[in-house]
């Protein structure tokens, strides 16, 4: 009996030992893959910066804005959801947190969501619970080029052009270091700007060409493509930091779990020589 | 010496170019035009073409291919762009053979309009691709 158990115990460590390497090597590509999307997604930041003070300068020293991107200037029906998540698994509450959040939003909006799903975690989720997925992107986001996601934006803002959805919502996960990520969910359009006295007018007159509003109505569309391109950068980041985090503590896991398994096995080896023992001592006695 | 301006070039995948320059010369929508140091401030839409730039003290420009973007100008230059690459960095038989690909493809006849599209703008890159490789538009200044 205690040679079968020993058995068992032995395949088990077998098992575990190997799915160690496995988590263990998993961690490592994750970091290295961390440390590149992190450098990316950093010099999206500065980029992104950048266009909202623009944007926010324009608005601020013209008073010939458009408003067909701004807030307020048409009811809100038809709401179009950005949902980004990742393609792979095995990145602990990753793509859980995104998809409750999105969830919680879409169940409270009376109108039929415009889904976009960005990865293949969400568009699973959501399709499987019967809704209609508008487009769909299975890119891995690790490279992603800004002319790829340049698909994913263009066809959102001419929906809102046309005047098919009313409302663009960006979920996607933030950074906020490698240890933590947070789910978040920002309105894209229509836009919400608000003139804000406290920023001092140019000094200088600004020329714009062709117009005030076509740069406007550049500008705006543009600010979509960057965020949309941010989220899928920095969600790309986050991916890699949840599951370096995941695959950390499960080659804990499996190191303690190694641990256990060899006290144990020890224990029954030494059981099994004192019972030998014993039972050698044992027929030697019954001889005399 | 003309003065000179601080100019960032930024794409969104990273900052292209930074650096001081006596002439910037961009293509915007009404032509190409150029900025020096203390230019009225403007804020003007660019379409794919060639970037010209003259660091300063130096007699050479640096040429670089750009897609659409926009040009910020204030006390300092920065300019927005979708991408950018730089001359020197164009392979000409790339920007030639991805060219006729496009344009076989266009003559086989296709339905999906933004398909096209698509290849159009791929001709018109690797058109510009071809043309600054070959010493650009504007020919360099002795």
């Amino acid at each position: 009996m205690a040679a079968n158990n020993m058995r068992d115990i032995k395949r088990r460590m077998k098992s575990v030992n190997s799915m160690e390497h496995i988590t263990k090597a998993m961690k490592l590509v994750s970091t290295a893959k961390l440390r590149k999307a992190k450098s990316t997604f950093e010099k999206t930041q500065e980029y992104f910066n950048y266009v909202t003070e623009s944007i926010q300068a324009i608005f601020n020293n013209t008073d010939q804005v458009p408003d067909k991107y701004l807030e307020g200037s048409r009811e809100i029906k038809t709401t179009c959801y950005i949902v980004v998540t990742s393609n792979r698994g095995l990145c602990g509450s990753f793509n859980s947190n995104i998809i409750k959040m999105a969830s919680a939003e879409i169940a409270e909006d009376p109108e039929e969501p415009v889904i976009v799903a960005v990865g293949s975690k969400g568009r699973d989720f959501f399709a499987k619970r019967g809704y209609e997925i508008a487009s769909q992107y299975m890119l891995p986001p690790e490279n992603i080029s800004f002319l790829e996601t340049r698909a994913i934006s263009r066809p959102i803002v001419e929906m809102y052009d046309s005047g098919k959805v009313d409302e663009v919502i960006l979920i996607y996960t933030k950074f906020i270091n490698s240890m933590e990520q947070r789910p978040r969910m920002v309105t894209l359009l229509p836009f919400a700007i608000q003139n804000d006295p406290d920023i001092p007018k140019a000094a200088m007159e600004v020329e714009y060409e062709p117009s005030v509003e076509e740069v406007f109505n550049y500008l705006v569309p543009k600010y979509v493509e960057i965020m949309v391109y941010g989220a899928v950068v920095e969600s790309a980041t986050c991916e890699h930091a949840a599951r370096r985090i995941a695959m950390e503590s499960a080659t804990d896991n499996a190191n303690e779990m190694l641990a256990n398994l060899s006290l144990t096995y020890n224990r029954t080896r030494q059981a099994a020589i004192t019972n030998e023992i014993s039972e050698i001592v044992g027929g030697a006695e019954a001889l005399n | 010496m003309a003065k000179s301006v601080h100019l960032e070039v930024i794409t969104p995948s990273k900052l292209f170019y930074k650096g001081d320059v006596e002439l910037v010369i961009v293509r915007t929508v009404s032509g190409d035009e150029g900025f020096m140091a203390r230019h009225s401030w403007a804020c003007k839409l660019l379409i794919p073409g060639e970037l010209w730039i003259q660091e300063a003290g130096e007699k050479d420009f640096k040429v670089a291919a750009v897609a659409g973007g926009y040009v910020d100008v204030t006390d300092n230059i920065v300019i927005f762009t979708d991408a950018a690459e730089w001359a020197s960095d164009i392979d000409p038989e790339r920007a030639r053979a991805e060219k006729e690909k496009a344009e076989t493809w266009l003559k086989e006849g296709h339905e999906d309009d933004h398909e096209i599209m698509l290849a159009k703008i791929a001709i018109a890159k690797n058109l510009n691709r071809m043309n600054i490789a070959s010493g650009g538009g504007r020919r360099r200044r002795a």
